[in-house]
């Protein structure tokens, strides 16, 4: 593939190039020579690259953390290049000057992205994930939603949280709903994979009144389970309810 | 207690068109199922067993007569009224594309009900 090597210096819009714009006597061999190896090495720069020591360009805001440490700035070290040399090291001269010019895309470079001849960064192809079938009709024999172990969990949980809380009509439905996230946070510790769970908290404040809490669920009973807890104090009561459902 | 209303419905805004529960339709009914059963009758504790089980069977069965590929869970609390607050919370770990649900408050003079309905996806 042949190509025009000042052409590509003169599109490119980095000022880097604006001082390499000057005529690079390459002969034909040389540019056969280099084609051939690009041809045996798509898009690998490497070799070049590290004869040069350091070449990095930073070009976007992202991945600075991506860099090696060892990068030095591109433009301090290509001008130390002569561009008329012998016919000897145009070879890795123009190599990494190519290199370089490859890196030096101003739609940012990426770690390990494949650019053009011109510079410009090729968009990679955004790799779907394909998962593979498990073949797999039910939780494994020890994945299974532990009811009694929740339920331990559960009142651990109420019990420590709501020990010696009194009653407060502003500050309770934000103590209930921060039960319910923190009994969650603790089940998907524990809760084998595949599972949904789903938990729903009460707390009320304790008088004279009667309340019942009742559910009624439509699931497999092979591979789903619940389980609840209560506590009550003097100025409170809870009522917590968890439900673990296998998702295929 | 909160504001609440007589048949009042707690449901999704109709904008948010991903959630599949909606579709269902759940709260219209699960008011009706509400009023049904204790609809206009005083707050009995030894009735109030069998309307809560009557409550949650009624609104598992509406459900399942749909024919929707979900599991469901319908929980059902009532309180008497005494002037006692009440708050109810719940969090899940799903899927939120697929699966939803719903809250359902309903009161008259003497009784609180709160009806939750969640709809957890199934893969078919």
């Amino acid at each position: 593939m042949a190509f025009k090597w000042q052409e590509a210096l003169c599109t490119s819009k980095t000022g880097f190039f604006i001082m390499a714009n000057q005529p690079l006597p390459l002969s034909q061999e040389t540019l056969a020579q280099f084609n051939r190896s690009m041809s045996t090495e798509p898009g690998a720069s490497g070799p070049p690259r590290r004869r040069l020591g350091s070449i990095s360009t930073r070009r976007s805001s992202k991945d600075q953390s991506k860099d090696q440490p060892h990068h030095r700035p591109l433009f301090l070290r290509s001008m130390t290049l002569p561009s008329s040399e012998s016919s000897f090291l145009s070879p890795t001269v123009s190599n990494s000057h190519i290199s370089m010019g490859k890196r030096f895309s101003f739609a940012g470079w990426h770690q390990g992205g494949r650019v053009s001849f011109s510079g410009l960064y090729l968009q990679q192809p955004i790799q779907e994930v394909y998962v593979e079938n498990t073949y797999r009709m039910g939780p494994e024999p020890g994945c299974r939603f532990n009811a009694s172990r929740t339920q331990q969990i559960l009142q651990a949980t109420l019990d420590s949280y709501l020990e010696g809380v009194c009653y407060s009509p502003d500050s309770c439905s934000q103590l209930c709903q921060m039960l319910a996230d923190l009994v969650l946070s603790k089940l998907k510790d524990v809760n084998p994979p595949r599972y949904k769970v789903v938990c729903q908290v009460v707390v009320g404040q304790s008088g004279k009144q009667g309340i019942r809490v009742s559910s009624r669920s439509l699931m497999n009973p092979n591979t789903d389970n619940y389980t609840s807890a209560v506590f009550h104090n003097h100025s409170l009561f809870a009522v917590a309810l968890v439900h673990g459902l296998y998702f295929e | 207690m909160e504001e609440y209303h007589s048949g009042d419905e707690v449901a999704f805004s109709p904008d948010d068109a991903s959630n599949v529960v909606k579709e269902l339709c759940l709260c219209v009914f699960i008011g009706q199922c509400i009023e049904g059963i204790v609809g206009g009758v005083d707050y009995s504790q030894n009735k109030v067993n069998q309307w809560t089980a009557s409550i949650v069977e009624h609104t598992l069965t509406q459900l399942v007569k749909q024919g929707k590929p979900f599991k469901y869970i319908v929980n059902c609390a009532v309180m008497q009224k005494s002037g006692a607050g009440l708050h109810t919370a719940n969090s899940c770990y799903w899927d939120t594309t697929t699966d939803g649900s719903c809250t359902v408050r309903w009161e008259n003079r003497t009784m609180y009900c709160v009806v939750s309905v969640f709809a957890v996806a199934i893969a078919l």
